[in-house]
């Protein structure tokens, strides 16, 4: 059988092996009453004929886009996933483990609103977090800042936080208490002390990759030192520091539950240290819920407002 | 005039016996990038270097801007030594490096906003720029927006703003395709002649130097010395495309061509 691709060479099975070989002898211009001539691309030959290169599922492309169908398959499936997960621990016989049900959780939710102390709980970590995590990240953009510009500052700050940031935060709590009795500051001083030092390091590494040439352009318009820190150096982190900020969240809510699970008298730790001597685990799974959703909120709101203000960074 | 007082004045831009080394360390050598550069720019003129990679041309550059300081040897622009970068030379590389989150027409304002020009008068000078390099449609955009050769203009015109007495551009089209580069080179003549600045220009391109300039300095590499300075004397006015095909041009580049390949060690 003979074909004609579309270039107009006429093609014919090869003798040697199982693939196609242009035809010599041929009319190259052959019309429907010359050879046989089908349409290449439509045949059933071509469907047929070896190929070349190896196809890739769209879902194991490295690095590629998934459609917008599969995206919010997968996310769901994603939920569901924890969600049954809880269930099956919930229901199974076979566990020795208490787990509570949604809907026990639930209720353990309904009594601490009905206790009235629900959001006062909230409020007050919130409340130590925003005032902690605001001191150390004014502190990690100055000072990172300046490491990530200045070989001086860099020279004089890092070896100290370096060896701050190794000591873990968490073994600071008796210390603190001890020193600042057990109110708000020691709690809001252990925030900064667990977060400011991988803020620092982070933001000044996040100031180390402003472009040079950036900076250079600057001089060369007439901008001193300062100004380019201010008009260089601080927009072109932003984003970044954003995303510091985003990262080591986490890392502040550690160790303020830590805090108030040994002193305090509200916030959700606390709240969930006396759910257990009261033996009362609905209540300690709802406020472990709340601690994903207040984190999940935080998470989303700071990649929004690092879109929203660095839409010149957007990927 | 035979008892009258005869006083030298400084060229436009002066530069004497400029010496780069890099201090070795262990395991390193000392590198000397650039040994003994003189070279002057006259007012009004447009002159280019050009060298092999390795020659030193960059590092010539920002010493000539201040973004660097010279192991030995002295840049004086209008008699006055240079001792640190100012708006008075102003740079173009090859990077672009626009602002990213400044929009095209506050990445031209920003060395206006640094010598503090008032708001009107900064307008009046951006919109002007504008519209001398084409970019009306664009002057709300950020950078990720515009083409490469687009951002090229911008970044000349951002250079241009402040009026400064020296433009020094490294191999600002080194990183366009050879259609834009053309259509730039061309621009960039119109630029020159309708400002009157007076602009020093990288380049191992040698066509693009003998196209452009009025005098093409050919260095040497390992470490960087004046080779040649060939002079170019095609008027400003037959700097056209046309140009590039004449007999007394393919010549000129093709000297130059050799005075380069010289040099070029692999």
């Amino acid at each position: 059988m003979r074909l004609r691709r579309r270039t107009g060479r006429v093609m014919d099975r090869d003798d040697r092996g199982g693939g196609w070989a242009p035809v010599a002898d041929a009319p190259q211009d052959a019309g429907p009453d010359g050879d046989h001539v089908i349409d290449w691309r439509n045949s059933l030959a071509a469907k047929r004929a070896p190929t070349r290169g190896t196809p890739q599922h769209e879902l194991l492309r490295i690095r590629e886009d998934i459609s917008t169908r599969w995206r919010a398959t997968l996310i769901a499936t994603g939920l569901v996933l924890l969600a049954g997960l809880w269930l099956f621990m919930a229901t199974g016989s076979s566990s020795d483990l208490l787990v509570p049900s949604p809907s026990e959780t639930w209720g353990g939710a309904m009594r601490l609103y009905d206790d009235g102390v629900l959001f006062g709980d909230i409020w007050a970590s919130v409340r130590r977090i925003l005032f902690g995590y605001a001191i150390s990240m004014a502190i990690a953009v100055v000072l990172g800042i300046l490491m990530g510009s200045f070989r001086s500052a860099d020279s004089l700050f890092e070896s100290p936080i370096a060896f701050m940031r190794y000591i873990p935060a968490t073994a600071l709590v008796p210390l603190m208490l001890f020193w600042l009795g057990i109110d708000e500051l020691p709690k809001i001083t252990l925030i900064v002390i667990g977060s400011v030092f991988f803020n620092i390091l982070m933001v000044a590494d996040v100031a180390r990759n402003v472009p040079k040439e950036l900076i250079n352009a600057a001089y060369t318009l007439g901008a001193g030192r300062l100004k380019v820190l201010r008009r260089v150096v601080l927009p072109h982190s932003l984003p970044g520091i954003i995303d510091v900020a985003r990262i080591n969240l986490a890392a502040a809510w550690a160790i303020l539950v830590v805090a108030e699970l040994l002193a305090a008298e509200e916030g959700l730790a606390f709240r969930i240290a006396r759910a257990q001597r009261f033996r009362q685990i609905d209540e300690m799974f709802a406020l472990l819920i709340i601690f994903g959703i207040i984190g999940i909120i935080t998470d989303l709101s700071l990649r929004w407002l690092r879109n929203r203000s660095a839409p010149w960074a957007r990927a | 005039m035979s008892h009258g007082t005869v006083i030298l004045r400084p060229e436009k831009l002066e530069v004497h016996g400029i010496v780069k080394r890099f201090p070795g360390g262990r395991r390193r050598p000392e590198v000397t990038a650039v040994d003994g550069i003189d070279l002057t720019v006259r007012s009004g003129e447009l002159v280019c270097i050009v060298g092999a990679s390795g020659c030193g041309k960059s590092t010539l550059l920002n010493i000539i801007g201040g973004l660097e300081s010279p192991t030995e040897g002295l840049v004086a622009v209008d008699g006055e030594r240079v001792i640190g970068p100012g708006p008075d030379r102003g740079m173009i590389f090859q990077g672009y490096s626009l602002f990213p989150w400044k929009t095209v027409a506050q990445n031209i304002a920003f060395g206006l906003e640094e010598l503090g020009w008032p708001r009107e008068k900064r307008r009046e000078r951006v919109a002007e720029l504008v519209g001398v390099m084409g970019l009306e449609a664009w002057a709300d955009r950020i950078p990720k927006e515009l083409s490469g050769g687009m951002r090229q203009r911008v970044a000349i015109a951002r250079a241009l703003a402040p009026e400064p007495d020296v433009m020094l551009l490294d191999e600002p089209f080194g990183a366009l395709d050879a259609q834009t580069k053309r259509v730039m080179q061309d621009h960039l003549l119109e630029v020159w002649r309708t400002t009157g600045a007076t602009i020093l220009m990288v380049t191992h391109d040698v066509e693009e130097a003998v196209y452009l300039a009025s005098r093409v300095y050919v260095l040497t590499s390992h470490p960087g010395r004046v080779a040649a300075e060939v002079p170019v004397p095609f008027a400003p006015g037959d700097r056209v495309p046309a140009l590039k095909r004449d007999p007394a041009f393919l010549d000129l580049r093709d000297q130059v061509q050799d005075l380069l390949l010289d040099q070029v060690r692999l």
